[in-house]
């Protein structure tokens, strides 16, 4: 053994920068406004980022904006909780008993590939053409990928600690409370910010058919009328709403899986 | 065999030869269209040759809804459009890229069109007149549509707010049907060949027809300022053809006996094989289907000019259309005659 051995250790760990994600969305906001200026891009059927904060701030002064928000956050806070829930449930009972395994993973890989906007006719049929389309079209596209996605992560709670649980004679609910729960957790919440995503998408979709309210009801009849300038303000807004999400679960993440050091 | 095959090959081949040859001559004109009844005289004009006869070959683009006919003649996929005057077309037009050039379909007093029919429960429940329609639910396809537009005149014409209706966009006109049929929705509208079946299946009820309260220019024909700009002659042709088209539509459509009610004779009959190559292909009871869903076309294709203007006025005053162009420099009358 000759010579120093230099430390190879460090990296494979990115740490996050708030300042470095906010920065860049506001120089590719910047590097648009600019290209819209010199004339690059057609003002016409692109309009500046300028435009739409202006087309965002008259919706807001006049109401609109909140009326619309208000009823899509509606429905996406209730559809995504029921979709939640009932995915959670099934997820863990995919996870943790051998009857349920195979026929529930069985089900959830014949439904899920299903394009749940391909289904809204048929919703509109079975939950009216009201609210209940609406949030079946929202609820079931949340269901399946937290069904998958908590079954995973049931499934990948280290083996060594819940048998050392068993050793030390913990009841089974003791297991699952303490060790599997805690264990899945991270798991978990990292599939909720792929599902509330899937939610938001999924607006659009539900609130295409006999909705006089909501960001997706706006966005297409914006669109349909050729009003560039609403609609990207609604997609502006639609993907704040997502920023708003994502933050509110790395919040949620910090809060709850503290203990992992 | 071999031989049979070579020939046949030789024979393909000649064919397509003969093909290139009159679509090189003829000068090309992509119209954009929806595969419904409504634009059967550009069905009659193509099949009768009314198009090959003014040197040019069209070739039909079918498209599912009206809004993307105008967005498609603006980035250039089409040449000619004719589709309903919907709020997202005064929008692309009023930003200077589209010009209504002629006359399409037109509700008119005593001509079945448009229906507005209701759900028989909301019928039983008192919805027996156009006039009552206040407070309920009603379908349309998109916000901006011509059927947003119908019901908003309905509403101003029978003296309630267009903002007491419910309105439900449902995309699709057959959506619009099936909302009405299972209850979902109180009332719509619905083309007279869609709406007679529901009716007389006791589905739903007629309870008027949008023609006989609102007379107005539903269809139209538009182009680009492009195209008129650079083939000023090829659609003067093109409006000369289609005006053909829509002779031979009305002679066979639109003429009245004394008791007001429409002719069919030998000229019906001839135009129906033109027609059913595009619309109720191979349906056994076509010929009765297109004898009653057919509406009203002015004479020459002309244009509504006042009633465009109006429509132009009504997007506007709702909000829905923000440009302020002056309507004249919307629509250019030197092709087709005006009504």
């Amino acid at each position: 053994m000759r010579g120093r051995v230099a430390f190879r250790g460090g990296g494979f760990a990115p740490r996050p920068s708030p300042l470095a994600g906010a920065a860049t969305l506001i120089v590719l906001i910047a590097f648009w406004q600019t290209a819209s200026w010199a004339g690059w891009l057609p003002r016409l059927f692109l309009p500046a980022p300028r435009e739409i904060a202006i087309a965002l701030y008259r919706l807001a002064l006049s109401g609109e904006l909140w009326r619309h928000l208000g009823a899509s956050l509606g429905r996406l806070a209730i559809g995504w909780s029921l979709g939640t829930v009932a995915g959670l449930l099934l997820g863990f009972a995919v996870g943790l008993f051998t009857l349920a395994c195979s026929p529930g993973m069985a089900v959830v890989s014949a439904f899920f590939p299903i394009p749940k906007i391909a289904l809204v006719p048929l919703f509109i049929i079975w939950f009216g053409i009201g609210e209940g389309s609406k949030i079946a079209t929202l609820a079931l596209g949340v269901f399946f990928p937290t069904v998958i996605n908590t079954a995973g992560a049931v499934d990948n709670v280290p083996r060594g600690l819940i048998r050392m649980g068993q050793s030390f004679s913990l009841s089974w609910l003791s297991i699952v409370r303490k060790i599997v729960l805690p264990g899945a957790l991270p798991g978990i919440l990292s599939g909720f910010r792929v599902t509330s995503s899937i939610a938001i998408i999924l607006l659009v979709a539900a609130e295409m058919i006999g909705a006089e309210r909501g960001i997706g009801a706006f966005v297409l009849s914006a669109g349909n009328l050729y009003d560039v300038d609403n609609l990207l303000a609604g997609i502006v807004v639609l993907s704040l709403l997502g920023l708003i999400v994502a933050w509110a679960i790395g919040w949620l993440e910090r809060k709850l899986l503290s203990w992992r050091g | 065999m071999l031989f049979a095959v070579t020939c046949r090959a030789v024979f393909v081949l000649l064919v397509l030869c003969a093909a290139v040859q009159t679509a090189s001559a003829a000068d090309p004109v992509r119209l954009g269209l929806l595969q419904t009844l409504s634009p059967a005289p550009f069905y009659i004009a193509q099949e009768r040759g009314y198009f090959r006869d003014a040197g040019l070959d069209v070739t039909f683009r079918f498209f599912q809804a009206a809004q993307p006919i105008a967005a498609a003649a603006v980035s250039g996929d089409i040449d000619v459009g004719v589709t309903a005057l919907t709020g997202g077309f005064f929008a692309l037009a009023g930003k200077g890229a589209l010009k209504v050039i002629g006359g399409g379909l037109h509700e008119e007093k005593g001509y079945e069109g448009s229906a507005i029919l209701v759900s028989t429960k909301a019928y039983e429940a008192g919805l027996t007149a156009p006039a009552k329609l206040a407070g309920h639910s009603f379908a349309i396809t998109q916000y901006g549509s011509s059927f947003h537009y119908m019901a908003g005149r309905i509403a101003e014409a029978s003296g309630f707010d267009v903002k007491s209706l419910t309105l439900r966009p449902v995309q699709q006109v057959a959506n619009m049907v099936a909302a009405v049929r299972s209850g979902q929705v109180d009332a719509t509208i619905a083309i007279a060949s869609m709406a007679k079946p529901v009716d007389a299946a006791g589905e739903g009820r007629i309870i008027g027809w949008a023609g006989d309260i609102v007379p107005y220019q539903i269809t139209a024909l538009f182009t680009t300022d492009k195209m008129i700009a650079e083939h000023p002659d090829v659609l003067r042709r093109f409006a000369q053809a289609y005006a053909r088209g829509v002779a031979d539509y009305r002679e066979a459509f639109l003429r009245l006996d004394a008791a007001g009610k429409p002719i069919r004779d030998a000229s019906t009959d001839a135009v129906i094989p033109a027609i059913t190559k595009y619309v109720f292909v191979n349906d056994p009871d076509a010929a009765r289907k297109i004898s009653e869903g057919v509406g009203f076309y002015d004479a020459g294709g002309a244009l509504d000019v006042a009633d465009v203007i109006a429509q132009y006025r009504w997007f506007q005053a709702q909000d829905m259309v923000k440009s302020d162009a002056d309507p004249k420099t919307l629509i250019d009358t030197s092709f087709l005659p005006t009504r």
